[in-house]
């Protein structure tokens, strides 16, 4: 008898040390594959951060960017470039045939013509003299100088010559190539040219629709949850209601973006590809989010506090406002954030919306066209060229950032200010 | 002086019928306990009073209850105002988790009663001085008022109830969740109170009913029993079931 005791008591111990033991195992699998997930974005998309410049002798020859004696602003504005440009990217092989030449140009970016004449625009006194200017590599050089250029493929395989290799690292050798911080990554719109493409138009419509999300969900999902928890008779229509309420925030994301591709922009008439019509569709999806919390936060706010007040003699609206609606407001506040975090990292409904557009100047209004960070990383990763593989994981980054600082506030604010009942 | 009278009073959540027939009078400037076994019906009938009843959905009161002969289940009755005559303190203390200042103003705020800030400190200065809490706490009245002692905490809502200066003050097993020594200090405070208030008090405690009462109600299953003074209903009943609960026989 007693020794059938002890073996029930040991098969009892036993058995709690293995579900602790699952436990552990799941918690370490789930940190395994965060680990891998985020070692692959870093230490893929960390060298984005940094930038391949060529430092190249630039003659601001006056006759060849036909510029007459002592030349006004304008002129400058307005002079030709592209030949001193040119001249200064052949220059570097002085042996080059035309062939070469060309390869030659193309080892900086397109946009070389530009950063020759900011250079004159910033210091006029330079005409007639040389200087060491800073041209931004092509894409593929910036990869061969971060190393991640397969230079031992056959030579009709790769993008880069090798004609254009051994230019390059004869500049490499003679300390003109640098890598600096990438800050066009920051300020520039999105642009065909790996080199070039920034994520600043992406970062400004996903803010702006964020905003427009934010203005609509926020408002109208904080009423219905006061009416509905608050004000609306507990029949089967407000049942049907909060039913429904449920399912939307069940509803797949391009659902919304199906309605907002028919609706807003086919009846409304809305601009496309627009950071308005984008947060219109995303606030959509926010609102049963919104919703569903905010009841949630109001109905952990204990049934005394409202009866106090109703005795002392406030109306219903007065006990709402001066009492349940700011104790559930913290509450409110951090599943505002959550679901806009999530509102964030949506794809689908913005793709529908024309979001996906290709959009090379920065909006300043969200009647402006913008892509949306999630979706740069669509556009990205759909393009082929091999700068673009760590661009991909840099806005990944980013966007991490983001939803990792949104979702602290979320924390700091909820344990900040929510009210401790006894 | 009757101050309520109740008359045939019926109350039902949904279908089942929770009070019968209730009818009571209730005297002016006294304090009148209700007693019975938990379930009876007392609270129920305490919150006919003010109409906290509404809340609830499926609640539905008949009957009339005359306060000042005027029927408060009439149509005409406005709640708000109403309950501004007719304070009420709970069994849990309740205070809002503002600050004390803030916690006693709040009745006179939304009725304003009080034309500047210095009205306002003396209407808070009295209540508190009334509910006895001034002595502990004058010196930290913008601090929250959940930071208070139980007992402190009642009493803060005693002050709350009586910042309005109401005719009525309703008091729902106020010392259930209080030490002996808290519980003490409210029923001396009852005793001061209905001097300007009529107190209606439910109560299990018998022993309380007994010390701080002058009328008793006895509810037993939705019904009451009997009423009287708590002199009589204590030492010489006229109802059996009343004897049996009072002695301890069941309840």
């Amino acid at each position: 008898m007693n020794k059938n005791k002890e073996q029930l008591l040991n098969k009892r111990y036993k058995a709690e040390q293995r579900f602790r033991l699952y436990g552990l195992s799941a918690i370490f699998m789930a940190l395994l594959f965060l680990t891998i997930f985020i070692f692959k974005i870093f230490s893929t998309g960390y060298s984005a951060f940094q930038k391949t410049w060529l430092i190249v002798p630039v003659t601001f020859d006056a006759e060849l960017m036909m510029l007459d004696q002592n030349p006004s602003k304008q002129d400058l504005q307005d002079a030709d470039y592209y030949d001193i440009a040119l001249k200064s990217m052949a220059d570097l092989d002085p042996n080059a045939n035309e062939d070469q030449e060309n390869e030659l140009k193309r080892m900086v970016s397109y946009f070389f013509e530009k950063e020759i004449k900011n250079e004159l625009l910033n210091d006029p006194n330079l005409i007639g003299k040389t200087k060491e200017v800073y041209l931004t590599a092509s894409d593929d050089l910036d990869q061969v100088f971060k190393g991640n250029y397969p230079r031992d493929l056959p030579e009709d395989q790769r993008r880069v010559s090798d004609y254009q290799l051994k230019i390059f690292d004869q500049l490499v050798a003679n300390g003109k190539v640098e890598s600096k911080f990438n800050i066009s990554f920051f300020t520039n719109a999105d642009s065909r040219e790996a080199e070039l493409a920034g994520i600043a138009s992406s970062f400004m419509g996903s803010i702006f629709s964020i905003l427009v999300c934010l203005m609509i969900a926020f408002p109208v999902a904080v009423l219905a949850a006061i009416y509905l928890e608050e004000f609306a008779p507990k029949n089967r229509f407000t049942d049907f209601i909060e039913v429904n309420i449920n399912n939307l925030a069940a509803v797949p994301s391009i659902v919304f973006g199906l309605l907002g591709l028919g609706v807003l922009l086919a009846i409304f008439q809305l601009p496309r590809s627009t950071p308005l019509v984008g947060g219109i569709t995303l606030s959509l999806m926010t609102l049963p989010t919104i919703i569903i919390a905010a009841r949630a936060s109001l109905k952990a706010v204990p049934p005394s506090i409202r009866e106090a007040a109703l005795a002392m003699g406030a109306s219903r609206m007065q006990t709402t406002m001066h009492h349940t609606v700011p104790l559930s407001m913290p509450g409110t506040l951090s599943g505002t954030i959550i679901g806009l975090a999530q509102a964030l990292g949506e794809t689908a409904p913005l793709i529908l919306i024309g979001m996906v557009a290709f959009v090379n100047t920065i909006p300043g209004s969200p009647m402006d066209p913008a892509a949306s960070l999630p979706v740069q990383i669509y556009i990205w990763a759909e393009s082929a060229e091999r700068g673009f593989v760590e661009k991909v994981s840099a806005c990944i980054m980013v966007l991490l950032g983001f939803l990792i600082i949104m979702n602290l506030f979320a924390q700091i604010i909820r344990h900040k200010f929510e009210k401790k009942w006894s | 002086m009757i101050k309520i009278k109740a008359k045939d009073v019926d109350v039902f959540y949904g279908k089942k019928q929770a009070l019968f027939n209730i009818s009571l009078d209730i005297e002016e400037n006294q304090v009148t306990a209700l007693i019975g076994p938990s379930g009876c019906g007392k609270s129920t009938f305490l919150r006919c009073l003010n109409r906290m009843n509404d809340v609830i959905d499926i609640c539905s009161v008949k009957g009339e209850i005359l306060i000042n002969d005027f029927n408060i289940n009439d149509k005409s009755c406005d709640v708000v105002r109403l309950r501004e005559k007719i304070g009420m303190v709970f069994q849990k203390p309740n205070p809002f988790p503002k600050t004390l200042y803030e916690n006693v103003s709040y009745g006179p705020t939304i009725h304003g009663m009080a034309q500047s800030k210095q009205e306002m400190d003396e209407i808070v200065e009295t209540s508190l001085k009334k509910a006895a809490l001034w002595e502990e706490v004058k010196d930290r009245l913008h601090e929250p008022g959940t930071g208070l002692s139980g007992g402190q905490q009642q009493r803060l809502c005693i002050a709350r109830a009586i910042s309005v200066r109401p005719e009525v003050i309703l008091m729902d097993e106020p010392c259930s969740a209080l030490d002996p020594i808290a519980t003490a200090q409210i029923e001396e405070l009852i005793d001061e109170l209905k001097k300007e208030h009529t107190i209606i008090i439910v109560t299990h405690s018998m022993a309380q009913a007994a010390r701080v009462s002058q009328n008793t109600g006895f509810f037993h299953l939705g019904q009451l029993i009997e009423h009287g003074s708590t002199d009589k209903i204590f030492k010489n009943p006229d109802n059996k079931k009343t004897q049996d609960y009072i002695t301890g026989r069941f309840g």
